[in-house]
């Protein structure tokens, strides 16, 4: 998959989830600081991005993604 | 004070009185400490400006809500982070940038979990190093001002508590709940309430350094779990006691011993950490508690009552028991019962039945009304010779409870002297005790409390009053040869001096030592040992051997050259034969010291309090008994008179049972020289000087043996 696609995707979960407008959404925004995600949102986060791809990612890794840029990197050594 | 340490004093300023507060990384979900926070202050009536920070959300309750702590247009005074710890650095940053000088970071997460957390809270030390920030945190409760023209509770705890004159700091969040619990049932008020958690910047001597100049505090508590810098711990104690005369009560937990067993000299198995933390608080004047319930008995007895300027109580009861029991932790205390004037006397044999009994303790019987409590304490109060007063009840089926209680209080208002009270029972005298903890009446389920409470806050009257400490002058000392043997002895790769080194160290200091010379043939020690002078001393010098007499290293009573030659003969073949490996550098020949009582001095560095000074009476008692005492070097002549007199075997250089006293004050010169030693020469970890042999009174003392350890780490100045 093109790294574009899961990027489009990504967003998709993101504006979804934490109900922010797409424009937020930068490589460099940090989920917590940035985009005001909670612990539980983190975890919705987590939950989302698996079943968009139908991974399964490593809960402990996955929850130390702090940015969308690197959520998308992370994402895609899974595809 | 160090720059940063005058920073934190002018940035608490605006932490405990801030006008605006952001709470940076709030949010709406309830029952979260983000939420809790900013709820807590919302709802406490805060007297300032509250911004909610949130990414992504427009308000926070009905406040509204900014992205950034930069977006806010206006100043803010004080910055509470409660964004998790993988960004609370990012919010810190941006506090930074907007000019805010007083921050806390509640965010759990850091030092307390190891490895990422401890970079991540070094990281918050360099940012606020950076912006001159000053933080309290992280992993804290936060903090609570009840300053009526303040009011904040950023704090995660269920309420306001009541105002009141009692400043407490904890290193524990969770016990910071509990003992506002416990407090608000007691009515028990404070003026600052403060979780410092792990003290990463701000730590308790800032904050005790803050409650002393603070108005509203008279009383300092503290809950520690670390003591991580003793010495600063003592000089703040010190100064807040000295400055404005508040005392200090802490509970430090962890009474536990570690590492002491595996230490090399006596002093290091004997001088544990908490031993040493008893010591230190001691001699800083700081009341060291057990528990909640002490402190606050403690604590309350400072708050609403003057210090007792002597200590003669008088005790008010309706039940004899009650007042015989209380009698007897009355003295145990070191209490007196107060005599009575005959005026006294007088006045309370006609205003009390006669059953009563008007000696003190005072009885004013079973059926005993308000208004003979009223005339009993209202005697004892205008009597010079009371300087404290008791009142005792129990609940009889005749008793008016409230309105004893209330006459307490009336009456207690119109004298400058305190009163402690002791409701007996609990639930019908409940009611009776809710009258007294609202007019600030100190209160007590027991007697042994109240006479331990009263006998505390006489005790730091009297340490208040103690004349400041003399200076000692040292001249005599010879740092630049100690200093030169020590050195010699590191290059050497030694890790303890052997003793005719150590002998010369003490020598560079004037303790009295028994001066002798190291030998190396059978020849030498015959003529060396007749002219030192008979009966000798010879004692092997290896730095393979530490345990002399175990390897047949020691003879006493040498007393002809011939002898001499001998014992030089048969000590060396001893060594050699118990240790074929070890290296003799020759035996050491002193004189033999004459007798007298044994004592032990000892020396060793702890990690938090620095060097420490041990005193006990030597040989067997040291091991068994354990009876020895501790200071934190540097000591006044004052300190170590009472370091001496503190051991239980005391009385035995006082003269006991028509022995003859031993000389006291030479065992103080020796203590205040090795004092002196430790503070000059870190490179000293451990000394044991054991025994040293105390002749009678003007005959002084000597040494007898002396280990000294090093290490080599230390730099030399």
């Amino acid at each position: 998959m093109e790294k574009s696609e899961v990027k489009a995707r990504v967003v998709n979960v993101i504006t979804s989830i934490l109900e922010i407008e797409e424009a937020l959404v930068t490589d460099e925004a940090n989920f917590i600081f940035d985009l005001g995600a909670d612990s539980m949102q983190s975890l919705q986060l987590v939950a989302g991005f698996e079943e968009e791809f139908d991974i399964e990612m490593d809960e402990d890794k996955a929850l130390d993604v702090q940015t969308v840029g690197h959520a998308v990197d992370f994402i895609a050594e899974y595809l | 004070m160090t720059e940063r340490a005058t920073l934190h004093q002018k940035n608490l300023e605006k932490i405990f009185n801030p006008q605006s507060v952001a709470i940076i990384g709030a949010n709406q979900n309830k029952g979260t400490v983000p939420f809790d926070i900013f709820n807590g202050i919302l709802s406490g009536d805060f007297n300032g400006v509250i911004y909610p920070v949130s990414p992504g959300k427009k308000n926070i309750s009905v406040i509204k809500a900014y992205k950034y702590v930069l977006d806010i247009e206006d100043p803010v005074d004080l910055g509470i982070i409660v964004f998790p710890s993988s960004v609370a650095h990012m919010a810190l940053e941006q506090c930074g940038q907007k000019g805010i000088k007083s921050v806390i970071i509640i965010s759990a997460g850091f030092r307390e979990v190891g490895g990422k957390g401890i970079e991540r809270e070094r990281k918050l030390l360099e940012i606020a190093q950076k912006y001159d920030i000053s933080f309290i945190g992280p992993n804290c409760l936060g903090l609570i001002n009840t300053d009526p023209n303040v009011r904040i509770n950023a704090s995660f705890a269920r309420q306001m508590p009541a105002a009141g004159s009692i400043g407490f700091l904890s290193q524990s969040g969770a016990l910071c709940t509990a003992v506002l619990d416990y407090a608000q049932a007691k009515g028990i008020g404070f003026s600052k309430f403060v979780s410092f958690g792990n003290k990463a910047d701000i730590s308790e001597v800032d904050l005790m350094y803050y409650l002393m100049r603070d108005e509203k505090t008279k009383v300092i508590l503290l809950y520690l779990e670390e003591v991580s810098d003793g010495r600063a711990l003592m000089k703040a104690a010190k100064d807040v006691i000295e400055q404005s005369g508040k005392p200090i009560l802490i509970i430090k937990s962890g009474r536990t011993e570690e590492g002491a067993s595996a230490a090399a000299s006596h002093t290091g198995s004997l001088a544990g950490s908490d031993e040493i933390c008893d010591a230190a608080f001691e001699q800083a004047g700081i009341i060291r508690c057990d528990h909640i319930e002490e402190m606050f008995n403690i604590a309350t007895a400072f708050a609403y009552e003057p210090i007792p300027p002597s200590n003669r109580v008088a005790i008010i009861t309706n039940a004899g028991g009650p007042g015989v029991l209380t009698t007897d932790t009355a003295i145990k205390e070191g209490l007196q019962l107060a005599c009575f004037s005959e005026e006294t006397s007088k006045v309370l044999k006609k205003a009390l039945p006669n059953t009563a009994n008007i000696n003190n303790p005072v009885d004013v019987i079973g059926d005993a009304t308000a208004e003979r409590y009223e005339a009993a304490m209202e005697a004892a109060f205008q009597d010079s010779n009371v300087d404290g007063v008791f009142v005792i009840l129990t609940p009889q089926s005749m008793t008016d409870i409230d309105i004893i209680a209330q006459k307490v209080v009336d009456v207690v208002q119109k004298y400058d002297k305190p009163v402690y009270t002791s409701f007996m029972g609990e639930a019908d005298v409940a009611s009776g005790i809710r009258i007294l903890q609202q007019n600030q009446i100190p209160h007590y389920s027991l007697p042994e409390s109240m006479s331990k409470a009263f006998a505390v806050t006489h005790q730091f009257g009297q340490y208040l009053k103690k004349a400041p400490a003399q200076r000692i002058d040292m001249a005599a000392t010879d740092p630049l040869k100690a200093k030169e043997i020590i050195q010699k002895a590191i290059r050497e790769g030694k890790t303890y001096l052997q003793e005719y080194e150590a002998i010369e160290l003490l020598n560079a200091y004037g303790l009295p030592v028994s001066e002798g010379v190291l030998v190396t043939s059978e020849k030498e020690a015959g003529q060396m040992a007749q002219q030192i002078g008979f009966p000798a001393v010879m004692k092997i010098q290896s730095s393979d051997v530490l345990h002399k007499v175990d390897v047949g290293g020691v003879q006493l009573n040498v007393i002809t050259e011939e002898d001499a030659r001998r014992t030089y003969h048969s000590i060396i073949s001893n060594v050699q034969e118990r240790m074929p490996k070890a290296k003799i550098q020759g035996v050491f020949i002193t004189r033999q010291i004459p007798k007298g009582e044994e004592v032990i001095l000892g020396l060793k560095r702890d990690p938090s309090f620095g060097p420490v000074i041990m005193f006990g009476l030597g040989g067997i008692f040291v091991e068994i008994f354990k009876d020895v005492s501790f200071r934190v070097v540097p000591v006044t002549r004052e300190e170590v008179l009472e370091m001496i007199k503190q051991v239980k075997a005391y009385e035995i250089l006082a003269g006991a049972r028509g022995r003859s006293r031993r000389d006291v004050e030479a065992i103080a010169d020796a203590i205040l020289k090795l004092s002196q030693l430790a503070i000059d020469h870190p490179q000293i970890t451990e000394l044991d000087i054991n025994p040293l042999i105390v002749l009678e009174e003007g005959k002084g003392c000597f040494v007898a043996d002396v280990k000294v350890l090093l290490t080599n780490e230390l730099e030399f100045n």
